[in-house]
């Protein structure tokens, strides 16, 4: 290249097809530090750039060119011995002076708009990063805010370190419901052992400590009344992972930690309120050789309606026994105690003198007089041990179930009434009668058995009519367990899988022995 | 999720044919392959594709945590295949993607017949008894020069190039895409690309693999290439007489000659 162009402001450069510079204006040379002979016929354009610029003509630049014969005002920037040189650089495809296929390139000094484009590019990538947050920040929130138990909350934040925070590797230490100490963690052993070293520093309770740039994070998890845990998160080791944002991890914190104190109190009255039931419930069962009995409670799992369900089992009189199944509204402790109130008026209130729908209707007036038990449902059936006469009442409850001698079965639903606390409009309770004959079966339940979400009520009715006959089974077979074993592996059958969500379920099941069946 | 919008698979050749799937690597898409394909659509299923973030594919896929690591698009691409439905396939892998296509072959051989590693690298970073080409404050550098190009990486082409007179033969569509990604995550991609370290992996891979490289390759440097065949059991190695990291477009014809006499050998 000669004349007046040769040395002016544009660098000049031709290449031949494979990018080796055969030909060179002095702009080119001055800027490089280079020298004609050492440039001409001995490198390639890549070889003037930066390596970052080198890459980027190789994978992104090349292409383009081959595709497209031309690219315009791309920031490049050449490695000179006094450092980087931006330029502009735009480069045609298009035959030489002897008519040679080869590129025709231009170099102009650009950091002008390096810096532009750079400015707009911190703003951008800021606004990125901030709606990138939020983003992590509400998923991880959500899935706290919809964990069952303080290890369902663990869970739940660990997921969220590796899944929304960028985590390698994290480690959360809690006390559960009994005040344990609950460690939970995700990531290699080595990561993870590096992690539970951390927790123990006495840092471990501020705020969120960052270990060196780049490094792992401890975190507290605050409640209102104390710490709850502590995280420590590992950042991920994968190439293209970004570093931790402590400002998202101690806002997850104090997310992780509400939720762990809302998921620690709930599990401490959901706990009590079970034992207490259990004791409540457990009164001595009457034992007489014309009869056997079985009953049975299930507490809940991951249900906030625990605490209510009841049974009894106790005699009118010397030949009469009495059973009966409810469920107290509401939850926790208070359903709890509601419960025991309600089941000791039942007994007090039941007696020779009284049939089951005047035991309902003085249940009735304490329920009403008391307000414990407001708007329960129950069922209540007396046996005569002698005749087999069965007379029941049934306010608002699932029906109960009778598996006659040939092995079908019945649901009884007459005899209903409206909940405990709201009188029927005529003032009269419902009462009926069936015949448990030698052989049958009654079962007394609560809706925890037959209820699902998923399905509609008949279909649990179904589906209990269609597993009863095993009671019979396990009754005839006389094998271990008898009528008790055959109770307990019907209400598994009936449950769903152990471990999902479901409500209390309580059970009372009486049979007569068949003539010639073996005595109790 | 449709896995085929979502890398925006297309299709050409004969369903009835043998699978070939081919992978572009870091900085283009699927268009690189333009002169690669017709010489296997009479006799092929040629399938193409565009990594998430690149071309058409679905930006909104992206996913910063399962993206952040090549075993996310290995993912992908198990998921593609998957769908495609097609039985083994032979997977040729552009430049990054290489080594995915050695990850989707690791991880389920039933699902590759056989590889094409293209100008392949297992780590760009030099190390201890290791030249991979680059230092990392040579990436960085890289990354700088993305950031100088925001704009241009988006959009510079389409509004130069439609209808230019000297070069008729390109459609206007084709030009205005070539290339294209969506410059947050060619970002991240980069140095997802760059910064990766496979060198591991390569041991893991069972399935027959010929590995291409071009004489010349600023990226992917002879040595690499040759570490590469080394390192895979029972791999052929061929050299391209061309300069640079992209034989698809600057010798397509040695490519082609050589990929051809290698799924033949299938």
């Amino acid at each position: 290249m000669t004349g007046g162009w040769d040395g002016g402001a544009v660098a000049l450069l031709r290449l031949d097809r494979d990018g080796t510079v055969v030909d060179a204006n002095r702009t080119v040379l001055r800027w490089t530090s280079r020298t004609r002979s050492a440039t001409v016929g001995r490198v390639r354009l890549e070889q003037l750039l930066t390596p970052g610029g080198r890459i980027y003509w190789e994978t992104h630049l090349a292409p383009i060119l081959h595709a497209q014969g031309r690219v315009e005002e791309v920031a490049l920037a050449l490695a000179t011995p006094g450092g980087r040189l931006p330029v502009l650089l735009t480069a045609v495809v298009g035959p030489g002076p002897d008519d040679t296929p080869g590129v025709e390139v231009a170099l102009v000094v650009g950091a002008e708009r390096s810096r532009y484009e750079r400015e707009i590019d911190a703003a951008r990538r800021a606004a990125e990063a901030s709606a990138q947050r939020l983003r992590a920040l509400h998923r991880t929130s959500t899935a706290l805010a919809g964990a069952f138990r303080v290890s369902g909350v663990a869970d739940a934040l660990l997921l969220a370190a590796s899944r929304e925070l960028g985590a390698g590797a994290a480690v959360v230490r809690v006390l559960d419901e009994a005040g344990t100490p609950l460690e939970r963690s995700t990531g290699d052993a080595a990561s993870v052992a590096a992690l539970t070293a951390l927790l123990t520093t006495p840092a471990a309770a501020g705020p969120a400590q960052p270990h060196g740039p780049g490094g792992p994070v401890v975190v507290a998890l605050p409640g209102r009344e104390r710490t709850e845990g502590v995280l420590a998160v590992a950042p991920s080791a994968a190439a293209g992972a970004d570093p931790l944002d402590v400002d998202v991890l101690e806002a997850v914190g104090r997310a992780a930690g509400t939720a762990l104190e809302r998921a620690r109190l709930l599990d401490e009255n959901v706990s009590v309120a079970h034992r207490l039931q259990l004791a409540m419930l457990a009164t001595r069962e009457p034992v007489d050789p014309r009869m056997r009995l079985a009953t049975l409670y299930r507490p809940g799992v991951a249900s906030l309606e625990v605490g209510g369900d009841w049974y009894d089992a106790f005699r009118v009189d010397e030949d009469r026994l009495a059973l009966a199944v409810g469920d107290v509204v509401g939850r926790g402790l208070e359903a709890a105690t509601a419960m025991g109130r309600l089941r000791s008026a039942v007994r007090a209130v039941a007696g020779p003198g009284a049939r089951p729908a005047e035991v309902l209707d003085r249940a009735d007036r304490f329920v009403t007089a008391t307000g414990a038990g407001m708007l329960s449902t129950m069922a209540y059936a007396e046996v005569d041990l002698v005749t087999g006469r069965l007379r029941y009442a049934v306010a608002a409850h699932p029906p109960p179930l009778l598996l006659d001698a040939a092995g079908d079965v019945h649901h009884l639903w007459d005899g209903r009434s409206t909940p405990l606390g709201l009188r029927p409009a005529d003032g009269v309770r419902g009462e009926a009668e069936a015949r448990l004959a030698p052989g049958s079966t009654l079962l007394l339940y609560t809706d925890g058995l037959v209820e699902r979400r998923d399905r509609p009520l008949s279909d649990g009715l179904d589906a209990l009519a269609a597993l009863a006959p095993r009671l019979r089974t396990a009754l005839e077979g006389g094998r271990a367990g008898g009528l008790g074993g055959g109770l307990a592996a019907l209400v598994s059958a009936a449950l769903p899988d152990p471990g999902a969500e479901r409500d209390d379920v309580c059970v009372v099941a009486l049979a007569r022995p068949g003539r010639g069946a073996p005595g109790a | 999720m449709d896995v085929l919008r979502r890398n925006n698979v297309t299709r050409a050749g004969r369903r009835d044919g043998p699978p070939l799937v081919l992978v572009h690597g870091f900085g283009c898409d699927q268009a690189m392959w333009r002169f690669v394909t017709p010489a296997f659509t009479g006799t092929h299923d040629v399938v193409l594709l565009d990594l998430v973030g690149a071309g058409g594919s679905d930006a909104g896929a992206y996913d910063p945590v399962r993206h952040a690591a090549l075993e996310g698009y290995a993912q992908d691409l198990v998921e593609v295949l998957e769908a495609l439905g097609t039985g083994p396939a032979v997977l040729v892998g552009h430049s990054v993607s290489a080594m995915v296509v050695c990850l989707v072959a690791a991880a389920r051989p039933d699902l590759v017949e056989r590889l094409v590693l293209v100008c392949p690298s297992p780590r760009y970073v030099d190390d201890e008894g290791y030249r991979g080409g680059f230092t990392r404050a040579e990436i960085d550098d890289l990354l700088t020069t993305m950031d100088d190009n925001y704009l241009g990486w988006s959009r510079f082409i389409a509004p130069v190039i439609v209808g230019r007179p000297d070069r008729p033969e390109l459609g206007e569509e084709l030009t205005a895409s070539f290339c294209r990604a969506d410059p947050a995550i060619a970002r991240r991609f980069a140095r997802v690309t760059f910064l990766s370290d496979s060198r591991a992996d390569l041991a893991r891979v069972r399935t027959p693999a010929l590995v291409v490289q071009s004489r010349e390759d600023a990226i992917a440097p002879p040595e690499v290439g040759r570490y590469v065949h080394e390192h895979l059991a029972g791999s052929r190695l061929v050299v391209l007489d061309t300069v640079g990291h992209t034989p698809n477009l600057s010798a397509p014809a040695q490519l082609v000659e050589a990929m051809r006499a290698w799924v033949g050998a299938a």
